[in-house]
Order: C-alpha cells, then sequence, then structure tokens
C-alpha cells in the first residue's frame, strides 16, 4: 500500500505534467493540473497513515549503482504530504491568478514536474535519487523564476538562482562521493548508521559538504542573495517553491542527516552560526526594503534562519514543526500578497495602502498569516518559534539573545508590512476588488491551517519518533498538552512576548522615536544594500567575466587546434602522474 | 601471436582511413577496421559483442557514411593542415609513450572468474548503463531530428507565426506600471 | 604476450585517431578519425576483460561505448550535412564564425 501511495505522490504530478503538455485548450491544462495535484495530495496525506522505516519501492539497478529506493519513514512522508497539499492549493490559486497569461502549458507542467520532484527527493532512501531529484528541483525552480522570459530581471534572477544552487549541488556531490568512497553504497540509512566508523576527514568534507548544500538550498547566508533575486517569478510560483517547498529541503536535509554529522567537531557550530546570521540578517533586510514580495523573501530567509539555529541548537522537531507551521503561514502571506499584487499591478508598498476596505477577506487571511510570523500566541508560528527559542536557550546562552532580538524585530517588520499594504493612507487611485473564488479557496484553507494545524504537534512529534530510528534520543517530543503546559509556564515564553511586544510598540510609536530612527540609519542602509553580499557576488560575476575576456585570446576557432589543447591536457596529466608515481 | 595479422591490419585500415584522399574511400577504410576489430572481440571470446560490432559498426555506421556521402557529394578538400604535422606526430608520440609507461608490461590475470552470461550481466549488474544507452539512442534520434530538420520548413513556419501574432489593436491598452513590473 | 601485443595495437590505433583529429580539416574525415579512436577504446575494454577474467563486465561497457559512438557518428554525419548546407563546404576552417 505505501508503494502505491509513493509511486502514485510522485508519478501523478508527473502524469499530470506530461498530459499538460499534451492538452490542447487552457481550460483542459487547468483541469489536468488541478485533478493531478489533487490526486498526489490525497496520496501523500492517506501515506502518513502507512509510514514505514524500510523501504518501500525498490528498483535493483545491479552491483554498482546500488538499489534505488523510496522510503516512507515520517519525515519523508510529511515533507512530502505539505509539498503536494501546499502544490494543490497553489494550483488551485493560480487558476486565477495566472488566467489569460501566454503559455500556461508549460506553466503549469513545470510546477507539476516540481511537485513530483520535490516528493522524489525527501522519500528517496539512496543518496544518487536524492542527488538527482535535487537537481531536478533546482531546474523547476530555475525554469519558473525566468518564466516571463522576456523579462531581462525574470531572466538574470533565474540564472542567479541557478548558479547559487548549483554551488550547494556540487557541495552535495562532493558529500556524497566522500561517503561513496567509504561506505561502497549510496543507501542514505547505511551513511546515518555507520557514520561514526568512517574516518574523520571523509565524514568532515560530507559534513560540510551537506551543509553547503543545504545553506545554498535554503537561501541561508553567504548564499542568501538569489531568493530576493528569484522574487521575479509568478507569486503563486513564490508561494510553493521558494517559501514553502523547496527552500525547505536543505532543513530537510541537516534534519535527515543530523545523527550522522552532530559528533563532527564543529559541525553544529558552524550550522547554529549560519542560522544565527541569517536570521538576523534576513530580518533587518525585511526591515529596510519597500518590495512587498522581496519582504516576503527577506522573512523567508530569516525564519529557515530560525530552523537551521534550531537544528545547531540540537532541537530537531522544534525546527520540523517550524518548518511545517512556516511552510503553511509563509504560503498564506506569499498568496495573499498575489492576491494584492494582482489587483494592483505593483509590487511597490508605497503604493498600496488602505487596502483594508477594499479587500476584507485579503487582509484577514493576511493578518491571520502575519500574526504567525510575528509568534503572536495561539497562532501556529508562536509554539514552534517558543521552542526553537527553548533549545537555543539551553544550548548557548548569548545565541539565545540574538534570536530575541531577531525574534522582536520580526514582529517590528511584520507589523510594518501589515501596516503599509493594508492601512495607513491610500496612494493608489485604483479600484482594487477582494479575491476571487479560486484564490479565496486557496487562502481560505491555509488560514484554517494556521489557526488550527499547530493541534497536531503531539502526533507529529509521535510520528517522527516512531519511524526514524537514528534519530532516537534528539527529537525531544512531547504530547500537545504538555508543550503547551510546557511554553505557558516558561520564563523565556514571556521574555519572548515582552520582546514581540516591544516590536509591535516600537513601531506604532515610531513617530515619536526619531532619535532611534535616526541612530539605525545607517543599519537599515547597509541592510538595504545587502549587507555587502549583493557586492560580493557582482564582483565575482565580473572577475569570472574579465578572466573569460583575457582567455578569449587562447580560442583560434579552429577545430584542429583545440584537438591539439586536449591532447596536449592528456600528456601533461600523464606527465604528472608519472612525476608522482 | 594470433591476434598479430589482424591489428596490423587494423593499424594499416586507419592509416589509409585517415590518408584517404576520397571520403568514400575512407568510409570504406573504416568499415575494414571495424570488421577486424569484431574478428578480434570474436577470438577473445567476446562473441555478443563481436555481432553487435559487425553489424553496426561495419554494417549500419558505413551505410550512413556512403548515405550522407551521397547527400552532399564527395568534395576533396585540398591545402596544408592548419596546424603543423610535426607537432602532430610529436604529440601523438609523447601520449602514446606515456600511456605506454603506465600499462606496460602487461599482466595478464587470467584466473578466470566465474563467468556469466553477458546478458546476465548486462541486465543485473549493469542496468543502469541499459538505460543510458536507451536515452543515448533517444537523444540521438531527437537530434538528427533537429539537424536534419529542412531550413525550408522552418522558414515557412515562422512566416506561418507571424502571421498568427494578433494585430495591436486586439492587445489590452499597454498599463505602463504593469509593464515595467511583472508581478 | 597476447596482452602485451593487443596493447600495442590499441595504443597504436588510438595514436593514428588522434593523429587524424589533429591533422584533418574536413567534418566527415574528422568523424572517421573519431570512429577510430572510439573502437579502439571498445577493443581496450573487451581486451582488458579477457585478461582479468571479466570478460563479461567488459563486454557491456564495450556495447556501452559502440552505442554512444554510433550516435556520436550519427549526430556527426548530420552535422556534416548541415555544414555543408550552410557554408557550401566540408572544411571546418570555414567554421570558425564564434570567433568572429
Amino acid at each position: 500500500m505505501a508503494g502505491l501511495l509513493v509511486l502514485l505522490t510522485i508519478l501523478a504530478p508527473w502524469g499530470g505534467a506530461a498530459w499538460v503538455m499534451l492538452a490542447r485548450s487552457d481550460q483542459l491544462r487547468q483541469f489536468a493540473a488541478v485533478l493531478s495535484s489533487v490526486i498526489a495530495a490525497c496520496a501523500a496525506l492517506l501515506l502518513l497513515a502507512f509510514t514505514l522505516t524500510t523501504p518501500s519501492v525498490e528498483f535493483a539497478l545491479g552491483g554498482v549503482f546500488g538499489t534505488f529506493t523510496f522510503v516512507p519513514d515520517g519525515l519523508g512522508a510529511f515533507l512530502a504530504a505539505v509539498a503536494t497539499t501546499i502544490g494543490c492549493l497553489t494550483v488551485i490559486f493560480s487558476l486565477d491568478y495566472m488566467r489569460g497569461e501566454h503559455q500556461l502549458g508549460r506553466y503549469y507542467a513545470l510546477v507539476l514536474l516540481f511537485i513530483g520532484a520535490m516528493c522524489g527527493l525527501v522519500l528517496s532512501g539512496s543518496l544518487l535519487l536524492l542527488f538527482i531529484f535535487w537537481e531536478m528541483t533546482a531546474l523547476c525552480s530555475y525554469a519558473l523564476i525566468s518564466f516571463h522570459n522576456d523579462d531581462p530581471k525574470a531572466v538574470a534572477g533565474g540564472i542567479k538562482a541557478l548558479v547559487i544552487t548549483q554551488i550547494g549541488g556540487v557541495g552535495l556531490l562532493v558529500g556524497i562521493l566522500a561517503a561513496y568512497a567509504q561506505l561502497g553504497t549510496l543507501d542514505i540509512s547505511v551513511l546515518i548508521a555507520n557514520a561514526g566508523s568512517l574516518p574523520a576527514d571523509a565524514l568532515t568534507i560530507t559534513a560540510f559538504g551537506f551543509l553547503i548544500a543545504a545553506a545554498a538550498k535554503s537561501a541561508q547566508v553567504p548564499f542568501h542573495t538569489w531568493l530576493p533575486g528569484a522574487m521575479e517569478a509568478p507569486t503563486p510560483v513564490s508561494a510553493l517553491i521558494h517559501a514553502a517547498t523547496m527552500v525547505n529541503a536543505g532543513v530537510y536535509l541537516l534534519a535527515r542527516f543530523y545523527p550522522a554529522f552532530a559528533a563532527v567537531p564543529g559541525w553544529t557550530t558552524a550550522v547554529l552560526i549560519i542560522g544565527l546570521l541569517s536570521a538576523l540578517f534576513g530580518a533587518l533586510m525585511a526591515l529596510s526594503t519597500h518590495d512587498l514580495k522581496r519582504a516576503l523573501a527577506y522573512s523567508t530567509i530569516s525564519q529557515l534562519g530560525f530552523m537551521v539555529y534550531a537544528i545547531g541548537a540540537g532541537g530537531i522537531f522544534a525546527s520540523q514543526f517550524h518548518l511545517l507551521n512556516h511552510a503553511v503561514f509563509k504560503a498564506l502571506l506569499f498568496l495573499g500578497a498575489g492576491a494584492v499584487i494582482h489587483t494592483m499591478g505593483t509590487r511597490d508598498m508605497r503604493r498600496m495602502g488602505g487596502l483594508s476596505r477594499a479587500m476584507p477577506f485579503v487582509r484577514n487571511v493576511f493578518v491571520i498569516g502575519g500574526l504567525a510570523l510575528a509568534g503572536v500566541p495561539f497562532f501556529n508560528g508562536f509554539w514552534s518559534k517558543e521552542l526553537i527559542l527553548e533549545a537555543g536557550l539551553e544550548t548557548a546562552v548569548w545565541s539565545f539573545v540574538i534570536m530575541l532580538f531577531t525574534a522582536g524585530l520580526t514582529a517590528l517588520y511584520t507589523l510594518r508590512m501589515i501596516w503599509l499594504v493594508f492601512f495607513g493612507e491610500a496612494h493608489a487611485a485604483f479600484p482594487a476588488h477582494d479575491a476571487p473564488n479560486a484564490m479565496r479557496i486557496a487562502l481560505g484553507v491555509l488560514a484554517a491551517g494556521v489557526l488550527g494545524i499547530w493541534l497536531l504537534s503531539g502526533a507529529f512529534g509521535h510520528l517522527l519518533e516512531t519511524t526514524l530510528p537514528y534519530h532516537e534520543g534528539v527529537l525531544h517530543v512531547e504530547s500537545t498538552a504538555d508543550m503547551i503546559f510546557a511554553l505557558i509556564t516558561a520564563p523565556a515564553t514571556w521574555l519572548t512576548l515582552a520582546v514581540i511586544g516591544l516590536g509591535f510598540a516600537l513601531w506604532v510609536l515610531r513617530a515619536r522615536l526619531t532619535a532611534l530612527t535616526n541612530a539605525l540609519t545607517p543599519i537599515m542602509r547597509a541592510a538595504a544594500a545587502d549587507f555587502g553580499f549583493e557586492w560580493l557576488n557582482r564582483r565575482i560575476v565580473t572577475t569570472a567575466q574579465s578572466a573569460a575576456v583575457l582567455l578569449r585570446r587562447t580560442q583560434t576557432g579552429q577545430l584542429n587546434w583545440n584537438v591539439v589543447g586536449i591532447v596536449t591536457g592528456l600528456v601533461m596529466v600523464l606527465v604528472v602522474l608519472m612525476v608522482g608515481r | 601471436m594470433e591476434f598479430l595479422p589482424f591489428l596490423l591490419g587494423s593499424v594499416i585500415c586507419g592509416f589509409f582511413a585517415v590518408r584517404a584522399a576520397r571520403l568514400l574511400h575512407a568510409a570504406l577504410w573504416l568499415a575494414g577496421i571495424s570488421v577486424l576489430i569484431a574478428l578480434m572481440m570474436y577470438q577473445l571470446g567476446a562473441w555478443e559483442i563481436a555481432i553487435i560490432e559487425l553489424s553496426v559498426g561495419a554494417g549500419l555506421v558505413t551505410v550512413l557514411f556512403v548515405f550522407a556521402i551521397a547527400v552532399i557529394g564527395d568534395e576533396p578538400i585540398s591545402g596544408r593542415s592548419l596546424t603543423p604535422k610535426l607537432l602532430a606526430a610529436a604529440l601523438v608520440a609523447a601520449a602514446v609513450l606515456l600511456l605506454s609507461f603506465f600499462l606496460f608490461p602487461v599482466e595478464a590475470n587470467s584466473a578466470v572468474s566465474v563467468q556469466s552470461s553477458f546478458a546476465a550481466t548486462l541486465w543485473q549488474d549493469r542496468v543502469l548503463d541499459a538505460l543510458l544507452q536507451v536515452m543515448l539512442i533517444f537523444a540521438g534520434v531527437l537530434g538528427v531530428m533537429g539537424l536534419l530538420d529542412e531550413p525550408k520548413v522552418r522558414a515557412a513556419e515562422e512566416s506561418g507565426l507571424h502571421a498568427e501574432t494578433p494585430a495591436p489593436f486586439d492587445q489590452p491598452a499597454p498599463d505602463s506600471h504593469l509593464e515595467e513590473e511583472r508581478v | 604476450m597476447t596482452g602485451t601485443i593487443l596493447v600495442i595495437g590499441v595504443l597504436a590505433l588510438i595514436g593514428v585517431g588522434l593523429y587524424g583529429m589533429m591533422i584533418l580539416h574536413n567534418v566527415l574525415k574528422l568523424v572517421v578519425a573519431l570512429q577510430i579512436l572510439t573502437k579502439a577504446a571498445a577493443l581496450a575494454l573487451v581486451a582488458a576483460g579477457y585478461m582479468n577474467g571479466q570478460l563479461q563486465l567488459g563486454q557491456s561497457l564495450a556495447l556501452t561505448v559502440i552505442v554512444a559512438d554510433t550516435m556520436v557518428a550519427v549526430v556527426g554525419l548530420a552535422l556534416a550535412v548541415q555544414v555543408r548546407r550552410h557554408f557550401g563546404t566540408l572544411d571546418t576552417r570555414a567554421l570558425s564564425t564564434l570567433k568572429r
């Protein structure tokens, strides 16, 4: 049964993609896309009831490449359920958002291809298969960012995302090869079980290779610069790929291999610091931008930073719980922003304002998502953020203080965003209208998720606990009632709430605190300039280009000389080998 | 020792294939190499691959060569080569000498292990290779279809596309900042 | 002895192929030279399998080489046809338009 469901979650979207490509009319395309994504979502949700710790689907590929397996354990099945459910809602949302666009076939086919690849990524039990799906998601992300391929900004954003995630891909490949060279197998469970017996240097290469891959995929410092550029994608794509699913693949990778790498010296500290810096920088940059989607993108970097930080602090369950909650509320925020952008025709928050009356439904769901993002009690983001901060407090107090500050910043930029868009004075003479029906369905389901999904934390923890044999002792799972009691009685929670309140108060009182705002101007300016990372990116690109111009002289354009170059290279390699012998 | 005539023959065929003035002759010398190599494979006991080499290498590829030459005509190209022949010969000699430094003396480790059949080896140990071959053939077919796409047909398609683009008045009135900011 | 002769033969074929690739400037003859190189590779794989008692493995690897090199030949020939059609000649010296 589990095997059938696994195949269905991966192959239903892919079959749908093929159908979409072959379909003749836009209506048929939309029907095919919705049908196949709903089938995948149902299969993935059913899969949660059939989780296993052993492979459920196997393709024997002979002695050299081992067996390609799919293991529907709790972690994989849960992420597949997130990917397909939010994927399905995104497809429904797109019915309105993308109506009338050209080349709908390409759009839906790529989205469905992505959903299938994401499920394959989290369910695969073989490192090689994991790598293949990993690259497939990167390719879909690139193609969808550049969906409007007549827009140079979109094309540039797509290429930037592709190049930076490829750096991560190389890290992953090097890590996999280092492990494979020692173990002689590509099985993930074998790697986790035998990590302790690997030579220290091989394990270190694998651990840090995977960390680079995770940082590039999850847009963590210093590889975060592609995510704001990715906002040129159609908004549903941003919600699905760049907020709820693909960017979580890095966090998934770290959580999955935590038992194997936790003992590597310096690894957990590196994870902790990367998460910490990303959370802090992301929050500051979100505060400094005027572009609604970029603000959400920076906030995604920041929230992913929280998850990575939690893994560094050993709170695997906290990070996965926050991943679930973040996927739901950030998809809601993005889709809500999409509804606003769709009706306003601009992404600049300074040209919005006063939309509260024209779009009451969108305002309501956006505020719900915003409160969850800020970590206000009884929305889903609150619980997981508190769990993360608890884990941080137990590991390193200095990092807890910085994360506390970041939580305050989160509240500040969230309120600023909501205020600029929905309240304040109106800047546009547009006759804004509320969201159409298909958008409402998607937004409503997600808003219900934000309000209620945290009640499942106990069941979710139990699911992870029973199906992840190697994570025993690092999960720290409690039942929902215990978690509520523990968090409400913990002093750290009240401290966090006070800081969050302070963040809100700062925005409300911003007119009276001119001295403070003036003092912060240099920091804001640095944040607007991306703390120099954008400059670094440009430097690397220009250096590569000028080197290419210099090397151009060596190109004669004549085939024979090219072959001479190749043979000369062969001779040189042989000479080096001979000397080394 | 029994391979010596075949090897000598194939190297001589190679020499003439490279030196041949006419394209058709080059293709036929190439077929000769193929046949000799297939015979050597047969003698080594690799019957299956010998048959494949003979049918594909000597048969199919030669037919394709002849077909291509018939399409484009035999064109003798004169003129000196771009690269100095001496340089080419020196590089080849260097590469071959260095390779032989690594390869010799040849140690035959002919303790024959359990010989399964070719089909069993291919389908049990190297399934991924088989899949790769299928993909290669598919990609090759696609590549050829793309390359042999007649220019005339493509030009006709393009003009057809131009005819289909809507007249300006079909498009909605351009909204300036909708245009500049893609959402 | 058999092994030595086979290795010498393979090396000689590789040398002929490489030499041809370096001095020929007719697209079709370049494809011929490339074919000589890959045929040497296929033979080398079978010979290595023979010498190490793993003939079947050598055969299945050689099969991949043959398939790949046939596809290369097919695409190369199609490319030659197109080159002839666009440039009116098979001379590779006419093909350096990327440089200009």
